[in-house]
């Protein structure tokens, strides 16, 4: 843990050296049923990765198996994060690599918004002492950068369902690891707070250097972004590679069963997708 | 008014209630008769009431933490060492000592109970652990089912050692399934006194680890809680502290629900605070609650169990009242 900007572990310049994250022929069964299928893909430092995918497509269970948060489940292929085989990884040895937003919804922690944050530290806390300045240190920072500082004393169940997500993200920014995991952040929010939310992960990517997996069903929110699309259906990869390649091939007919229109975004800048 | 400062306020409530309750009972003993030499109330004081205060602090604090941890785990202030079945565990293990334990356990003389209700927790709780183990992972939900059905096949075998057992062996189960502290031995209390301390320093130092297990288990484990061992060491800790108080006490009611959940409203739920206050605070409840059940039918003694069922029914009420429409009861 460094001062100032460097608040995330291991930055370096986009794009550089080995994948961060790697799935290679990864499959995954529960009991009987294979909801997984040779899952391959590469994210390098400082990427964005979109997951997109009809529903049922697995995209939720990648992410889990991508956190190791499956109880039970065969799986078969391997994940490696920073080259390193993923089931290496001791359980706080990886909280320190990989951050998780969760999906937004049901349980709400009874916590303030900064002692929310603060528990993600765990991973770098000693079980004596426990936080230290620097993570004091880590905490402040995460809150300032998604603008969290005014709300730090908060309750998380008395907030908003924007200002809670924009929370979460605060407090998975204090985990300190180089890659975040986000499942559907944007799902229940209206489109302030959406956009807002988007906004703030573009600039933690492109800012900070964090390495950014984000499910989403927003399809144009990958076509703005930029970087890097998955796209899953059945189980199966159908498309990794730029995000811009979502518009070619009819990769989003085959994928979702649905038609689409692709119209120049009214602003000049991209494309635009509409489900007809 | 700032949270550290309420714990502090709780504790020193706490310890004067501990401090007072000795010198009170069917008869009023003064300070000053504790000074005066070979006086027959300080006698009562040292011998008796002391004695049994502490161990009314310790049942109460070691059923208080047993209730705090399983409400954190379950995230729910229903799920308790009680509903969870550790304690009919424990109460079959020492009914059935009851019933054959004199020629059975002799070995062990007069840890016969202790090892017998330890032995019946530890079952229950292994049963409860296997059921969830074999649905795949470990699902806090079926956890919790489990826990429910073991409770009630524990409640039965109980009511069967009972229906078995000839009239006298009975009636002691009975009387010692109402609970009661007068049946606790001074030489009893080092015993007691060493696994409700050793128990709750051990989850003082799972407290940030039982703080991000109340956000949420993936997030817990996204946050490096090894999920698997946590479960295992609060269910093991649960255990043997509740077995060891079961053993020694009865299985009383309704502490491990009211204490932890009234000192979360007051607290909040950083489990760094909330672990030494609950410690205390029910503590100083147990020892009001057999206080007044030296009191209540005085000359007779009320069992300590009816009392805080008494209180704990309408307490359980209140929780659901005042849970609000999505059904949070916390």
């Amino acid at each position: 843990m460094t001062g100032g900007n460097g608040l995330l572990a291991g930055k370096g310049q986009p794009g550089d050296g080995q994948a961060i994250l790697e799935a290679s022929r990864f499959s995954f069964w529960i009991d009987k049923a294979n909801i997984l299928r040779d899952i391959s893909f590469a994210v390098r430092r400082g990427e964005f990765l979109s997951i997109v995918g009809p529903n049922g497509a697995g995209k939720s269970t990648l992410l889990k198996c991508l956190l190791r948060l499956h109880q039970g489940g065969r799986s078969e292929g391997t994940i490696t994060v920073a080259g390193r085989d993923l089931g290496s990884y001791g359980q706080r040895q990886l909280a320190k690599a990989i951050s998780y937003v969760p999906q937004p919804g049901g349980w709400i922690p009874p916590f303030t918004v900064r002692e929310f944050a603060k528990l993600s530290r765990f991973p770098h806390a000693s079980t004596v002492a426990g936080l230290s300045p620097s993570d004091e240190l880590a905490v402040d920072q995460a809150l300032e950068s998604v603008g969290m500082t005014g709300m730090a004393n908060r309750n998380l169940k008395t907030m908003s369902g924007g200002e809670r997500q924009k929370a979460y993200l605060a407090a998975a920014l204090a985990q300190g690891a180089g890659i975040m995991l986000l499942d559907e952040p944007a799902a229940s929010l209206d489109p302030r707070h959406a956009s807002e939310l988007a906004a703030l992960l573009e600039k933690l990517n492109r800012g900070q250097g964090l390495t950014v997996v984000m499910v989403t069903h927003d399809l144009n929110h990958p076509l703005r972004a930029g970087g890097l699309a998955l796209v899953l259906a059945e189980g199966e990869r159908r498309y990794f590679g730029p995000a811009s390649g979502l518009l070619e091939n009819g990769v989003l007919e085959k994928a979702f069963r649905h038609g689409f229109l692709y119209l120049d975004h009214p602003d000049g800048r991209g494309r635009l997708v509409v489900a007809r | 008014m700032s949270v550290p400062l309420r714990v502090t306020l709780l504790v020193g409530l706490s310890l004067a209630v501990l401090a007072a309750c000795p010198f009170f009972g069917l008869s009023l003993i003064s300070p000053a008769a504790l000074t005066v030499p070979d006086h027959p109330d300080a006698e009562v004081f040292w011998r008796l009431r002391l004695p049994r205060t502490v161990a009314a602090f310790l049942a109460g604090a070691g059923l208080s933490l047993g209730g705090m941890i399983f409400q954190a785990l379950f995230r729910n202030p229903l799920a308790t060492p009680f509903t969870l079945g550790v304690s009919s565990g424990a109460s079959f293990g020492a009914s059935v000592y009851f019933w054959l334990g004199g020629p059975v356990l002799m070995w062990a003389g007069s840890l016969g109970p202790l090892f017998s209700s330890l032995l019946g927790a530890f079952l229950s709780m292994f049963l409860v652990w296997s059921i969830t183990r074999s649905r795949g992972g470990f699902q806090t939900a079926v956890m919790l089912l489990a826990g429910v059905v073991i409770n009630f096949f524990f409640s039965s075998l109980v009511l069967f050692v009972q229906y078995m057992s000839d009239a006298h062996d009975s009636l002691r189960i009975m009387h010692w399934l109402m609970g009661s502290l007068a049946s606790v031995e001074t030489a009893r209390l080092a015993e007691l006194g060493f696994v409700v301390i050793m128990g709750t320093v051990f989850v003082f130092s799972l407290a940030p680890q039982i703080d991000l297990l109340t956000a949420g288990e993936e997030l817990a484990a996204s946050r490096g809680v090894r999920l698997k061992t946590l479960k295992l060491e609060i269910f093991i800790v649960a255990s043997v502290v509740v077995g060891t108080v079961v053993s020694l006490a009865g299985p009383i009611g309704f502490v491990g629900l009211m204490v932890p959940h009234a000192c979360r409203l007051i607290l909040g739920w950083n489990h760094r605070r909330l672990t030494p206050a609950i410690f205390f605070v029910g503590g100083a409840f147990l020892s009001l609650c057999d206080l007044a059940s030296r009191l209540v039918l005085a000359p007779a003694e009320l069992p300590i169990g009816i009392v805080t069922a008494l209180l704990g029914g309408p307490f359980f009420l209140w929780i659901l009242f005042r849970a609000n429409s999505t059904g949070d009861l916390f």
